[in-house]
């Protein structure tokens, strides 16, 4: 049973990956890329994770694709004013990244040691025993984060914002 | 949770997506359909419909949009502090003290560069 | 937890190598450069998903906290690069990545 509903979200993952990179229009990009997401946050409920679904829906698709949604419809783009790369670019990429695969595929075919688990614990991904483990050995990161979000906010301020107040 | 455990999140939500669907194959069926151009136009008169459905939308929403995006993320730190208020004690408090104060040093930052007045 | 076990490791390996090289096709192929950045943003999720696979298997924690923190850089990531695609679409009126190579000369 969780065979089957693991195999069902990864074919509709990869699915709608492909559709989100070979869709003319970039708005239906988005949308495709959406629903990636979805079937993403569905393999982290699968795996006992509910905090990191809810959390991944909440800031891909509610927040960061939103915002490229917005992105593309600001800036009026559609399908008619797509650039387009010619054929032979795409098939020397296709070719890229399909040896890309072979390869990494052919690395990871019986690299893995790592057997059933030794002792399972279902609570790891419940959001109270991430929040210890957050505030007791990453607290450092933590910090680091919101100075990462800081000079974020600084660089988007200074991009954005044309005719500046100094 | 055993994921037979989410069976009635699953059941719910497929009752919704059912009635919807329902509803939307059932209403076209039900009712009278006379197509035509003209039926099939926005506004049967006045001005004629033209161009594209996607408006642009203004640009004065972009810094708005992506400071949304960056105090967004914060739900991914404050949830779970929030779960472990209590045994936190003031080490955690101080944690989160320094993080929300070094995010209020960006709003500040941010009101003072002015990204957030509307008229200019 | 225990049917858990009946999914083995390897198909996520798999599953994620599969969905990085999704991405890794759209950013050689497209030229919106908006795309490009979802693309990259489906790579960051790849691996996200091969961190939260290992976390739970390995009864870990701290996977799915790395994967908290490649949230927090996506977002940081999404939001500055976003601001400087639009600044660029102010002055050259167009989002295709091969006319920016002013620095190539």
């Amino acid at each position: 049973m969780t065979l089957y509903i693991f195999l069902t979200l990864a074919i509709v993952s990869v699915i709608t990956a492909l559709l989100m990179v070979f869709s003319r229009n970039p708005v239906h990009s988005v949308l495709f890329l959406i629903l990636t997401f979805f079937a993403i946050a569905g393999q982290y409920v699968l795996l006992n994770a509910q905090f990191l679904a809810v959390v991944h829906i909440i800031v891909y698709a509610g927040a960061i694709m939103v915002l490229f949604l917005f992105v593309l419809m600001m800036l009026n783009l559609n399908s008619e004013t797509e650039p387009q790369k010619s054929t032979m670019w795409k098939i020397m990429a296709a070719i890229a990244a399909g040896s890309l695969l072979l390869t990494l595929t052919g690395a990871l075919r019986g690299s893995v040691q790592l057997a059933t688990p030794v002792q399972s614990n279902p609570r790891v991904g419940l959001v109270e025993n991430l929040g210890k483990v957050l505030f007791t050995d990453f607290v450092v990161p933590f910090e680091i984060a919101g100075i990462l979000f800081l000079a974020a906010m600084v660089g988007a301020v200074l991009v954005g914002k044309k005719d500046l107040k100094l | 949770m055993e994921p037979s455990g989410y069976m009635p999140i699953v059941l719910q939500s497929l009752v919704a997506l059912g009635f919807v669907a329902l509803v939307l194959i059932v209403v076209p069926l039900l009712g009278p359909r006379r197509k035509s151009d003209k039926k099939n136009e926005n506004f049967e008169c006045g001005i004629e419909g033209q161009g594209n459905a996607r408006m642009p939308v203004s640009i004065k929403y972009l810094m708005t949009a992506i400071l949304f995006v960056l105090f967004d993320v914060e739900v991914i730190f404050f949830y779970p502090y929030a779960v472990n208020f209590r045994e936190m004690g003031f080490n955690g408090f101080f944690a989160v003290l320094m993080f929300v104060g070094v995010f209020l040093l960006g709003f500040y930052y941010v009101l003072r560069k002015g990204a957030f007045e509307w008229d200019r | 937890m225990e049917e858990l076990r009946t999914i083995p490791i390897e198909y996520y390996l798999y599953l994620s190598t599969v969905l990085f090289c999704i991405g890794v096709l759209g950013v050689l192929m497209r030229r919106n450069a908006i795309v490009v950045l979802m693309c990259v943003e489906l790579m960051l999720n790849a691996v996200n998903l091969l961190l939260a696979a290992f976390s739970t298997y390995l009864s870990d924690a701290q996977g799915q906290i790395m994967v908290f923190f490649i949230m927090v850089v996506a977002a940081a990531e999404a939001a500055v690069g976003l601001g400087i695609l639009v600044m660029i679409y102010r002055n050259t009126k167009s989002t295709d990545i091969s006319l920016l190579d002013k620095l190539r000369n």
